[in-house]
């Protein structure tokens, strides 16, 4: 969330709650049940805060898009996906399935992935969406510098088209992570190159052509995306609704208020404390916080001091009570992790045996016998972030330890990484599935310029670990990755935070109004399958 | 008589062209050119200042430095930043404002269509908070410390003391939320009818104007008992048997708008710097928007438009006012000569 919509925020979550339970009644909050089958047709405005899923001032291009991570909605809804996250209503049992593609099957141990495409599908300009097109698709996102591209292993040549309906993926090294990467990347959404090839590039971005459940009405960039059904979809009687419209608003409060007032439906991405609570027990809305996948990090710079020196590190962890932030601030809703990935995520461990625990008596001898110990910590700007920086500062500091903190932009966080004159940073660790997307290699990887840690042996477990097929095996790896982090002290993992979705009585969908863990930050909304009661 | 009217056409043009308002015109438009100009450097210099690799920026996290290092050959952002700047200008003149860094669609395009969105916000404030404390204050100063007096400066105190997104939400809350008349956001183009434009920006434009009428009230009405209570022309105007409405709005108010005139162009400056948050708040496509929304993606072609065109609208404001001063005086206008 932008600080000046954070500000505005926190000013007025109170002034909110205190009007807001004045409102009238309206349906109980908590999960959805709706009381029938889903109907047809229908409007649906879904709000997006214009600090991120809310922006895409880059286009919809998946190649050219610089913020696909944030736009995985609006991707999602006009080209469908090949794969998709989903998981039962209360997010149990997450899996990734084939949705343009109708299977797929891995090869040579993991080095070679084939994937059918379903038969029949054309683009919505009636172009085929075969073989040749998602090559096309992959090879262009693959040569897009936007972080929402998979890290695949892939060999020279790598990306074939076998048939007309069979792609081909060979790696250099077992990868275990393919398909479970798809749904986190821009290689997932498969764009017509002949209306590419017809528009431009420029104008593309604008007016981009997919295959999925909506096409492109209109496109104001970052601000207002009007979408209609798309009458050639390929799944019969997909979507329900007949338009959906995206708008971007600034921030959580206006995006609250526009709902209670009947201006949109929906709003993905609720993170402010005051107002989810409002929203759950106002019982006006529906209120659906996923499954969390990525618990913040404390990522301590091991190749420079202060941190080269293990009991400085140990005095972190010993110092570091993520416990009580999470009661303290954010009200119990958000679990602490003591590895890489949350409860909602794949190979979830809840405690890693050894894990040094908070004691702040032990960090108080940690940093005597240090002599001192001076930490400058950063972050990146966003609401939770400051809060948990804020609140690390009072815990170090009574530790003994001296802080200072930074908040950094975008690209002056990349610099300082990359400059490697950094301490420590408060940054989110993981993915849904570790090897996939942001996930721990890019934390914790020898050769990521966002890592604190060079250690082979730590990048030997991650590699293994990432190509077992075998999910018990893996289990059993990042298992022992996350106790070596431990043991090592390279890291304290914090509060698995996920926001949540809001939406309006009478709307119903999968990533909406149940549960699917976040893909990136939101939940990836299954578009085709949201719905709305019908007025009769 | 055909010859008289022809030269009397001929003596028109040049005599409209050196009339004193004209001249005011010209002397104060010339003024703005090096106002605009170092507004442009400042901007571009500022902007050149802020740390971190705007191709870093616009490629994410994981762009390699090859890739940062191709972004920044191909939008130029290698070469000295005086050059970028005098290849700016030159556009800029001849009215092509570049191109957005990240959208890559042409900055005059992207302006256009959100530069009415603001404007008419803009004025619809100012015709709502002018509109209301002209007479408030009137009313207010022609019986000071009176009933109406007394609650006019409540309302005004109470409404400087609010912030304009504060009361933004405030008026969603009862109008949107509570009462259902108006809508909490979003824009409706003039070409989709009068009545559902102005409902759209009612909210908005009153967050933005209440404020502005309260400073605006308070002014006036402190000036106009001021004028009131000290002059000698309204002295006279009295002992010539006028009265007290008459001499409050025909002599004490023409005499006020001065102050208010210059208030009022003084105040645009804050009241686009509103704008940028009110648009936010209430979906608004506008210039505020756009400029908020360049500045997080380090898009400085765009920032340095936007502030280019506030400059120029600041300008024009004043020169407006300017130009009321020398209606309402002659003195001014003569003395431009």
């Amino acid at each position: 969330m932008r600080p000046n919509a954070q500000r505005l925020s926190l000013l007025l979550a109170a002034l909110l709650v205190l009007a807001a339970c004045g409102g009238g009644g309206g349906t109980a909050g908590g999960t959805a049940q709706p009381a029938g089958p889903p109907q047809r047709g229908g409007e649906l405005t879904v709000l997006e805060s214009s600090s991120f899923a809310g922006g895409w001032p880059s286009g919809l291009d998946p190649a050219t898009n610089t913020t696909g991570g944030a736009n995985i909605s609006q991707m999602s809804a006009i080209y469908g996906g090949l794969f998709l996250l989903t998981a039962n209503d209360d997010g149990s049992d997450p899996r990734v399935v084939p949705n343009q593609a109708e299977g797929y099957e891995l090869l040579d141990g993991g080095r070679t992935v084939k994937i059918t495409l379903r038969d029949g599908i054309r683009f919505s300009d009636g172009t085929p969406f075969d073989a040749q097109a998602v090559v096309f698709n992959l090879q262009r996102a693959l040569a897009s510098p936007c972080s929402c591209k998979p890290t695949w292993p892939l060999a020279d040549g790598g990306i074939t088209a076998q048939d007309a309906r069979t792609v081909v993926l060979t790696f250099t090294r077992p990868y275990a992570a393919v398909i479970n990467s798809f749904p986190v990347a821009n290689t997932n959404w498969i764009a017509s190159p002949t209306a590419l090839q017809k528009m431009g590039e420029e104008q593309f971005r604008i007016n981009p052509v997919g295959a999925g459940p909506f096409t492109v009405v209109s496109n104001q960039l970052s601000s207002l995306l009007v979408l209609q059904r798309n009458p050639t979809y390929f799944k019969p009687d997909r979507p329900y609704l007949d338009k959906l419209t995206f708008q971007s608003i600034g921030g959580d409060q206006p995006a609250y208020q526009a709902l209670l007032a009947g201006q949109a439906q929906a709003y993905e991405g609720l993170s402010t404390t005051p107002l989810l609570e409002q929203a759950q027990s106002s019982g006006r809305l529906t209120v659906t916080v996923q499954p969390p996948t990525s618990p913040y990090v404390i990522q301590l710079n091991t190749k420079t001091a202060p941190f080269d020196d293990k009991r400085a590190r140990e005095a972190i962890y010993r110092a570091t009570d993520f416990d009580s932030i999470s009661k303290g601030l954010f009200r119990g809703l958000y679990p602490v992790s003591q590895s890489f990935t949350g409860p909602g995520g794949l190979f979830h461990e809840q405690a890693v045996p050894g894990y040094p625990t908070y004691d702040p008596e032990q960090a108080k001898q940690l940093v005597s016998r240090l002599g001192g110990l001076t930490v400058e910590l950063g972050t990146l700007n966003g609401y939770v972030a400051q809060q948990v920086m804020t609140a690390l500062q009072t815990q170090w500091q009574a530790a003994g330890i001296t802080v200072t903190t930074k908040n950094y932009e975008l690209s002056t966080l990349v610099q300082q990484f990359n400059s490697g004159q950094w301490q420590s940073m408060l940054q989110t660790a993981g993915a849904w599935d570790p090897a996939s997307g942001v996930g721990v290699g890019f934390r914790f990887g020898s050769t990521s310029p966002f890592s604190g840690v060079a250690d082979p042996q730590l990048d030997q477990l991650l590699d293994g670990a990432a190509a077992t097929v075998d999910p018990a095996g893996r289990q059993q790896l990042y298992n022992e990755a996350g106790k070596y982090i431990s043991d090592n002290a390279y890291a304290p993992f914090g509060l698995a935070f996920a926001a949540a979705n809001i939406a309006t009585p009478g709307v119903y969908g999968p990533g909406l109004t149940t549960k699917i863990p976040p893909i990136v930050v939101n939940a990836g909304v299954i578009w085709d399958e949201v719905w709305r009661v019908q007025q009769q | 008589m055909t010859a008289s009217v022809d030269a009397g056409r001929h003596r028109a043009g040049p005599a409209f062209l050196t009339s004193p308002g004209m001249r005011l015109v010209g002397k104060r438009l010339l003024l703005a050119v090096p106002i605009v100009l170092g507004v442009s450097i400042l901007t571009f210099w500022v902007l050149n200042l802020i740390p971190g690799s705007a191709a870093q920026q616009l490629l994410g996290p994981e762009a390699t430095p090859a890739q940062v290092r191709a972004l920044e050959l191909e939008l130029g952002l290698d070469r000295p930043a005086v050059l970028r700047y005098l290849d700016w200008l030159g556009g800029a003149v001849t009215g092509d404002l570049g191109q957005s860094l990240v959208s890559r669609q042409p900055v005059t395009d992207l302006l256009g269509e959100r530069l009415a969105v603001s404007g008419e916000l803009v004025v619809l404030a100012f015709v709502i908070s002018l509109g209301l404390a002209v007479p408030t204050a009137l009313l207010a100063a022609h019986r000071p410390n009176r009933l109406f007096d007394r609650i006019s400066m409540v309302v005004s105190i109470t409404g400087l003391s609010v912030a304009n997104y504060v009361l933004a939400l405030l008026l969603v809350l009862v109008f949107a939320v509570q009462m259902a008349v108006l809508p909490a956001i979003g824009f409706v183009p003039l070409s989709q009818g009068l009545g559902e434009n102005l409902r759209s920006m009612a909210l908005p434009a009153a967050a933005i104007a209440f404020p502005l009428y309260c400073f605006y009230t308070r002014f006036l009405r402190g000036d106009l008992v001021d004028q009131l209570q000290g002059e000698d022309y309204v002295t006279t105007a009295r002992a010539k048997g006028i009265g007290p409405w008459q001499v409050l709005v025909r002599h004490a108010f023409r005499n006020s708008a001065f102050g208010l005139i210059t208030v009022v162009g003084l105040n645009l400056g804050s009241l686009i710097g509103g704008t940028v948050i009110v648009e936010q708040i209430f979906a608004l496509p506008g210039i505020g928007q756009l400029m908020l929304q360049a500045i997080n993606t380090r898009d400085f072609v765009v920032v340095q438009a936007c502030v280019v065109v506030f400059a120029v609208v600041a300008v024009l404001a004043n020169l407006l006012a300017d130009l009321l001063y020398a209606v309402l005086d002659p003195r001014i206008r003569y003395g431009s000569r």
